[in-house]
């Protein structure tokens, strides 16, 4: 006998594939619940300026790969990164940050938290201000002033070790089974650090208040530490000042009778003409955030207080 | 056999009003209950394991519940926020990782959850498309979510105002979608993953503008020496863009800016209970753990379902009864017909034959339908009856 095409032997086919599908539709895939390593694989540590570069790789271990990301010819501090340099950050080991505001890409970027180190955090009391920034007020917040940091921390070589112990201690807590070669990695690097500091605060002493200038508002640290009065102005090294440049550095003049200028690298040979003829010596203080093109953060150090010693008479010039 | 059953859909097709009236019943009886069971099981186990999965969690003294619901199911329950500054405490104590999640605001109906990159891992989640947050101002997208706003990476977004009348508040945020996550079947699936930042940044704690400095005099009401004092017309950015993300900043210190909780994975067992013995006699924190919160709720559940349990087996009683008498009704109305086939040479045990196959086509085709019902709703029922139930836990 025939039956239709719905036939019941059709619907009992059909009951079966259904219920079939219901059980299978029952479980559903359970999620990957197993947290995945985002830094698996070699040690590798990202920093954001050059110093923090150097004492890393004095510090770390054959193995470790450290990461200094921004481009020759680029002020660290002012570097805006790309999603793809955040993401090397994101990726590394280790992320050692300067403080005191250093890199300002680093407040509006998203980084693992639990992998970064602050190293002049906890080093001194309190960060040095830039000059007074503008106060301000809009709609019914109340009157707030944007003020910036002055940032760069190194120039003071007590807190530069101190900054370098705490690369030691993250290294140390991520990497123990290297206590040795970091450890004694350390004692060397902050042995020179300290010859430097001690040399620095003679200088001071010969110095005495006697005020000097500088081309950029980057030698606060060193001023504070070692008992300099510095006078700042914003100019360039690379370029030609301007007639209103001049006439702010004759006003200060008037003010301040100093002697010497620091510049963070040779002024063009025009403005070191303007300066001698003005009675001012150049001295090259170069901060080092970024690397040198020749040598390395302790020789640029050296070279910066050889030429300060130099300059003020502590010692004989080569 | 085959003739009785062919006979006895001849009739069920004839008497199509019938036949379907009481199939509907007999699958409503049917489904109903084991439905109803399996949904509520399978919400039981998913909320419960997602509790299981975060070890700790820290925020408001209040009810612990709300917290729970609001930090790991994303519902909004006006949970008390804690402060960022909590959620640096746990990290100091190098016992555990403290993860924040800020919630509170929505983007297009969907939750915008503000966290640190460290949940991602921890949830097991992955980029499907696109990348993960790197700037200020982007956002990812749980895979629910970019399926329901249709958007994905490149896209923007924009979150919803938090009062729709109150036009000196805070005006909604453009993000950039930079990528989609690979569906988990959890609340992340539907959820707009933000910096904590960018989360406060949405909330008007943190704002761009353009430098005071430079400005004009019809943004200016004073400016002294030092000091600029701009008027209401001063433009905030909406936007966070690669140009104006330098300007964007927060006032105040930043430590105390608000997390509605922070998800604390201690590093081993003991600093877990090293960690609660901190938090137990602390005035204005409370340190639970999820698992046991979402167990007292899931207790709750299973006493609810009993009574439904109770309703829904008395109604199908009611519709079994109900069937028996349609049945029975219906024998007596055919007994000519009946009869008329016993003339016809047809065997008393051939004409039960053709009721019985009548009753088992009926039963199969409820049980076809309660098949259905339980496909569609093991689909979309657990997420609704999860909603369901913490919306109104």
């Amino acid at each position: 006998m025939r039956i239709g095409n719905c036939g019941p032997s059709g619907v009992i086919v059909m009951m079966t594939t259904l219920i079939a599908l219901l059980l299978g539709c029952s479980k559903k895939a359970a999620p990957d619940q197993e947290p995945k390593s985002q830094h698996a694989g070699p040690f590798v540590i990202y920093t954001v300026n050059y110093p923090l570069s150097y004492f890393a790789q004095r510090m770390a271990p054959v193995g470790a790969r450290v990461v200094f990301p921004v481009p020759p010819g680029i002020d660290p501090a002012f570097w805006k990164p790309t999603a793809d340099a955040v993401q090397g950050f994101q990726s590394a080991s280790l992320i050692l940050l300067n403080g005191a505001g250093y890199a300002r890409w680093t407040r509006y970027t998203t980084l693992p938290r639990t992998r970064i180190v602050v190293t002049a955090d906890g080093c001194r009391d309190g960060y040095l201000h830039t000059e007074q920034s503008v106060r301000h007020q809009h709609g019914p917040e109340g009157e707030h002033a944007h003020s910036d940091l002055a940032c760069t921390t190194w120039l003071d070589l007590r807190l530069a070790a101190c900054q370098a112990s705490h690369v030691r201690d993250a290294l140390l807590e991520r990497w123990p089974e290297v206590k040795d070669a970091v450890s004694t990695g350390f004692e060397t690097l902050e042995q020179v650090l300290l010859d430097l500091d001690a040399r620095l605060r003679t200088v001071g002493k010969v110095l005495d208040g006697r005020p000097i200038l500088a081309s950029h508002p980057v030698y606060q640290y060193l001023a504070d530490a070692y008992g300099l009065s510095v006078q700042s102005l914003h100019l360039e090294p690379d370029q030609a000042l301007s007639d209103d440049d001049w006439k702010e550095l004759e006003a200060m003049l008037k003010q301040q009778d100093a002697e010497w200028m620091l510049w963070e690298a040779p002024p063009l040979k025009r403005t070191k003409l303007g300066l001698d003829k003005r009675g001012i010596a150049v001295i090259v203080f170069d901060p080092a955030g970024q690397a040198p093109s020749d040598g390395d953060f302790l020789t640029v150090m050296q070279a910066n207080v050889g030429r300060l010693e130099c300059a003020v008479g502590v010692k004989a010039c080569p | 056999m085959k003739d009785s059953i062919f006979l006895a859909w001849r009739y069920l097709r004839h008497h199509r009003a019938k036949t379907l009236l009481l199939v509907l019943s007999l699958s409503v009886f049917l489904g109903l209950p084991l439905v109803m069971r399996a949904m509520s099981r399978a919400t039981q186990e998913s909320l419960l394991s997602r509790a299981e999965a975060t070890p700790l969690l820290l925020g408001k003294k209040g009810s612990s519940l709300d917290l729970v619901v609001e930090a790991l199911y994303f519902q909004l329950k006006g949970a008390e926020p804690i402060a960022e500054a909590d959620v640096d405490a746990i990290n100091a104590t190098e016992l555990a990782l403290g993860i924040p999640i800020r919630t509170g605001l929505t983007a297009r109906g969907f939750p915008l959850v503000g966290t640190s990159l460290d949940y991602f891992p921890f949830r097991g989640l992955h980029i499907a498309e696109g990348r993960g947050l790197a700037m200020m101002g982007e956002c990812v997208l749980g895979a629910g979510a970019a399926r329901g706003l249709a958007i994905g990476p490149g896209d923007a977004l924009l979150t919803s105002p938090s009062t729709l009348f109150d036009l000196a508040g805070v005006y909604p945020l453009k993000l950039h979608v930079v990528g989609v996550l690979e569906p988990t079947y959890g609340p992340d699936d539907e959820a707009v993953f933000v910096d904590v930042k960018t989360a406060w940044v949405a909330e008007g704690l943190g704002h761009g503008h353009q430098d005071l400095k430079d400005a004009g005099p019809d943004l200016v009401l004073r400016r002294n020496e030092g000091s600029v004092t701009a008027n209401a017309k001063l433009p905030q950015y909406n936007e966070i863009t690669e140009s104006n993300v330098d300007s964007f900043h927060f006032h105040g210190d930043a430590s105390g800016y608000p997390v509605t909780a922070a998800i604390v994975v201690p590093h081993d067992e003991k600093s877990g209970i090293l960690l609660r013995g901190r938090y137990v006699d602390a005035p204005t924190r409370q340190l639970v753990r999820p698992a046991e919160v979402v167990d007292s709720l899931n207790k709750q559940i299973f006493r609810f379902e009993r009574i439904l349990e109770i309703v829904v087996w008395t109604v199908g009683l009611a519709t079994a009864v109900m069937f028996v008498l349609v049945m029975v009704l219906s024998w007596r109305l055919r007994a000519d017909e009946l009869r008329t086939m016993t003339r016809l040479g047809c065997s008393r045990w051939k004409a039960a034959q053709i009721m019985g196959s009548e009753i088992v086509i009926m039963v199969g085709a409820s049980v076809l339908l309660a098949g259905v019902f339980g496909i569609v709703m093991a689909q979309y029922g657990e997420t609704w009856l999860q909603n369901l139930i913490l919306r109104g836990s």
